[in-house]
């Protein structure tokens, strides 16, 4: 536990001073909602609430993307594992001390997401319920935090790393999408997705469970030689 | 480690990095408390041994133990006895001087009190709040230096270890390894310097024993 909250620190410590990667994640973020937004020539998304949501959700994935791709790069480009991986600390605390950052990156950036899309793409009168969207955007952030994480660490010592990533994660995430996407529309409209909300949230659970339960037992062989 | 152990043994060690073979059949023992020097030229598998000996690379052939436990397999038990020095100070630049050694603590366990002895060992006890991006390559030696004897280690792995050292930071190293009751095995380009603290040299060229 120790090891792991050092960990912790560092990875915040670092994004504190260097403020490389949140000012990056809010800025897509923020760029993303106004094209689109722009791009529909300013009207709301009327009768669209389903490529709206989607929309959010893509937002979500391509912003997660950011923060992987730059996963462990200092412990790359400064060879660090070395310096790590001879202590005797659990590898799992590694993982999972990355894969908090992470998720602490990827709820901040949404913070900000989720008044953009509200104010953007809904309609008059149409407010999502707060609480079941807080919490599908939680348990989606830890689920892609959990994975990504352990995904970045097999990427770690690979060339095409950023090309490597994408192929290797997105296809991970069209389960976690397509729940995610019919449980908001839910949120808005209710019983308009055929998924009750229980069962959203208990698949999200779900898949961060078996993610999580992958990432504490693979990363240790992920990352040694 | 049972008394009658070498602190390092490579029974016929081999390594390739791809077709390319860095370590071919190196056999190796090296007594508790004993300093040895590896020597050779670039390319020779200085590097590559003290890797493997800090449980950073497995061997492809041949086996491998440190204190009496074979590795890679007993690699948990070999870390906490280690202490490595590699040819990157292996810290964040963006942590301080104290902050990275404190993260090292946490990570072998080791009591927060040490990094201000580790500090003053190495001489950057002014220096436990610079950034170590801003340290100089010399002062970041010296916080690698400190980061390797943190925890108080067995068996030192010191990789080239005077690289970038000033005079002081030379005579603080001597001074170290002097009262270092450990064992030591470090690489160098400069063995000369070494021979007052009692040292065997084994030379290495192209990945054998020459």
């Amino acid at each position: 536990m120790r090891a792991y909250r050092a960990l912790l620190r560092k990875d915040l410590l670092l994004e504190w001073r260097g403020r490389e990667l949140v000012p990056a994640m809010l800025a897509f973020v923020l760029g993303a909602m106004v094209l689109v937004r722009f791009g529909l020539g300013g009207e709301t998304l009327a009768g669209g609430t389903r490529a709206a949501t989607g929309l959010l959700w893509v937002v979500v994935v391509f912003t997660s993307m950011l923060a992987l791709v730059r996963s462990f790069a200092q412990e790359r480009e400064h060879g660090i594992w070395d310096g790590l991986l001879s202590t005797p600390a659990d590898r799992s605390a590694i993982w999972a001390a990355r894969a908090t950052a992470t998720f602490l990156f990827l709820a901040l950036t949404q913070a900000v997401a989720l008044p953009l899309f509200w104010l953007f793409f809904l309609q008059e009168g149409r407010s999502p319920s707060i609480p079941v969207l807080v919490a599908a955007l939680l348990l989606a952030d830890l689920g892609v935090a959990m994975l990504g994480s352990l995904l970045a660490g097999l990427a770690t010592h690979v060339r095409a790393r950023e090309v490597l990533l994408p192929v290797m994660f997105l296809p991970f995430m069209l389960p976690l999408v397509t729940v995610a996407v019919r449980l908001t529309v839910d949120t808005i409209s209710p019983q308009t997705s055929g998924l009750h909300t229980s069962q959203g949230l208990g698949f999200l659970a779900l898949y961060d469970t078996i993610f999580g339960l992958l990432g504490w037992a693979l990363f240790e062989y992920v990352v040694e030689d | 480690m049972s008394s009658s152990d070498p602190a390092v043994r490579c029974d016929a060690v081999s390594r390739r990095y791809g077709e390319r073979l860095a370590l071919d059949r190196v056999s190796l023992q090296v007594q508790p408390g004993e300093r040895v020097l590896l020597t050779g030229g670039n390319g020779a598998g200085k590097t590559t041994l003290l890797r493997m000996l800090a449980t950073l690379l497995r061997p492809h052939e041949g086996t491998v133990t440190v204190a009496g436990h074979p590795l890679p397999r007993e690699a948990r038990r070999v870390r906490p006895l280690i202490g490595y020095l590699g040819h990157e100070p292996l810290v964040y630049p963006g942590l301080t001087a104290g902050e990275n050694l404190e993260l090292y603590a946490a990570l072998h366990g080791a009591p927060a009190a040490r990094v201000v002895e580790a500090l003053e060992l190495v001489g950057l006890e002014r220096r436990r709040g610079g950034v170590a991006s801003e340290l100089s390559r010399g002062m970041r030696q010296r916080l690698a230096l400190a980061r390797a004897v943190l925890h108080r280690p067995q068996i030192l792995l010191l990789d080239e270890p005077t690289t970038g050292l000033d005079d002081d930071g030379r005579e603080r190293l001597r001074g170290l390894l002097a009262s270092h009751e450990g064992t030591a095995l470090i690489s160098t380009h400069e063995p000369e310097w070494f021979a007052p603290l009692g040292v065997r040299s084994v030379q290495l060229a192209e990945g054998q024993l020459a």
